[in-house]
């Protein structure tokens, strides 16, 4: 075997172990990489700029701890956004598989940072299963879908939901989403019910979330961990006051530079050493081709 | 989080990152003990937070108003009738009934919400000339060449030959920008589990111990 073969046969744990510090040290030692924000995520953040305390947000949870370190910190940062401007917040949450508690975890996390108070000046409805089904309820009536909140308190008892009966008092709808269901907050509420909607979602999902945000199907885009720091940035800069906490997806875009590099590297690598190795058989008189 | 519920999730976590050296028991415990919970939690969840309330509590609360909620649960309970051999066909009618409705749903949604709005972005203005309208062009060979080359009717051969082979290299491009995506996702992943070691985990443990 030839030093260019012994060299790409290089054992993966290797590879492992590479990306496994690279990623740990800016954990340990955050760098504080430069954040460029994107007209995606600047047009949802405008929009809550735009708004003020007679407003309504209404924001869907609708993922799961699987997706947590991708969406977590938007939730964190949208709500510390409505909290900061008095932006009064529906939160719900329509993915079963842990969508509730990650809607009550971010609300614990954000709520005692601000002098809130549940049922005024946001609510939180709970979970409901057949999110289609639940999606099309609000437009006529969120009482029929929801008719208490998590708490069980009848929804007309809440000052807040007082006001709001259906999307035509909600300012924009953002559904944090895994999977499928941030596409019908586009292709259904927002197609149907011409509601103003805007995703946030996994890395995974955001190039397909691209054609609904071209398409004009939603206002505002925030895709996978990049998404949330740009957010979280774009807080920062305007409410210094935040800076020190709207910081998580900042802090692992620092992890997500390094250990880009570090793949980089090995691709090129992996391709030098594919080439070298093919050139090297060639001379030898052997097959072209990997073997 | 308290410290003991750290211990456990830091030892999960380890536990199922353990396959990257190598298949192991204890990555097989973990991943069972995942599945398990998994499944435990969407059960009771369906059944605390729709179910019950839907359609038991509200049967006995007014059984003369909410007497039509019987058919959504008897149709439930039909689509199981697919395990008990004699009556398993019971199981097909549910499901047919189920796959009548989503369809019916989900045809109009799609139509309305992805295929015209959808259509609609594609016919953009090509003229007067500009930056614009070279990137409208663009969507333009992009979308028809990919159509093109899911177009399986007739053989690729003459003008249709080099159209699709364009739109191999606009879906190659979709492909490569998917891959990205996906990279930085896991790697995110990654991120959370690594700031979940460190800050609630590995800080804790020390402070506790230095006290």
């Amino acid at each position: 075997m030839s030093d260019a073969q012994q060299v790409g046969g290089i054992d993966r744990r290797w590879v492992y172990l590479l990306v496994a510090v690279g990623a740990l040290l800016p954990v340990l030692i955050p760098m504080g990489l430069p954040i460029l924000t994107t007209p995606a995520v600047e047009a949802l953040f405008q929009r809550v700029e735009s708004f003020g305390p007679q407003d309504v947000l209404m924001l869907s949870f609708d993922y799961g701890p699987s997706s947590a370190p991708e969406l977590d910190p938007m939730a964190d940062a949208i709500l510390r956004h409505c909290f900061t401007r008095g932006v009064r917040v529906v939160v719900l949450a329509l993915f079963p598989l842990g969508g509730p508690n990650m809607a009550q975890g971010s609300l614990d996390r954000v709520t005692g940072e601000f002098s809130v108070e549940e049922g005024r000046d946001f609510v939180y409805l709970g979970y409901k299963d057949g999110a289609q089904a639940v999606m099309r309820r609000m437009a006529e009536d969120i009482s029929a879908a929801f008719p208490r909140d998590h708490r069980g308190i009848p929804l007309k008892e809440i000052p807040l939901m007082q006001e709001v009966r259906g999307y035509p008092q909600i300012g924009v709808a953002v559904s944090l989403a895994t999977g499928i269901l941030g596409e019908y907050w586009a292709n259904l509420v927002n197609a149907q019910f011409g509601q103003t909607v805007a995703v946030g979602a996994t890395a995974v999902s955001a190039p397909k979330y691209y054609t609904y945000l071209k398409a004009g199907q939603m206002i505002g885009l925030l895709g996978g961990l990049k998404g949330a720091a740009e957010y979280e940035e774009l807080l920062a800069s305007a409410y210094p006051e935040l800076r020190d906490r709207a910081r998580v997806a900042r802090r692992g875009m620092d992890v997500q530079s390094i250990v880009h590099l570090i793949i980089i590297v090995f691709i090129l690598l992996g391709n030098v050493f594919y080439v070298l190795s093919r050139s090297e058989r060639t001379r030898a008189g052997g097959r072209l081709g990997p073997r | 989080m308290d410290l003991v519920s750290a211990w456990v999730a830091a030892f999960l976590t380890l536990a199922i990152y353990s396959f990257l050296y190598k298949d192991n028991p204890l990555y097989r415990f973990a991943e069972s003990l995942f599945v398990g919970l998994s499944l435990g939690y969407e059960i009771g969840i369906v059944l605390h937070r729709t179910i019950i309330p839907n359609l038991f509590q509200k049967l006995a609360a007014d059984p003369g108003r909410n007497w039509y909620l019987v058919i959504g649960g008897v149709l439930g309970i039909m689509l199981y009738l697919r395990y008990v051999q004699r009556v398993s066909f019971l199981g097909r009618w549910a499901l047919a009934v189920y796959m009548g409705y989503f369809v019916g749903v989900e045809l109009m949604q799609r139509l309305h919400g992805d295929v015209l709005p959808q259509v609609k972005d594609t016919m953009l203005p090509l003229l007067p000339l500009s930056l614009a309208s070279v990137q409208n062009l663009l969507v333009l060979v992009g979308v028809l060449s990919v159509l093109v080359y899911f177009y399986f009717s007739r053989p690729h051969t003459g003008i249709l030959r080099p159209v699709s082979r364009l739109g191999i290299w606009f879906i190659m491009v979709c492909f490569g920008a998917s891959f990205g995506y996906t990279v930085m996702a896991r790697i995110s992943l990654l991120v959370g589990r690594l700031t979940f070691l460190v800050d609630d985990w590995v800080r804790p443990t020390l402070a506790a111990i230095l006290g």
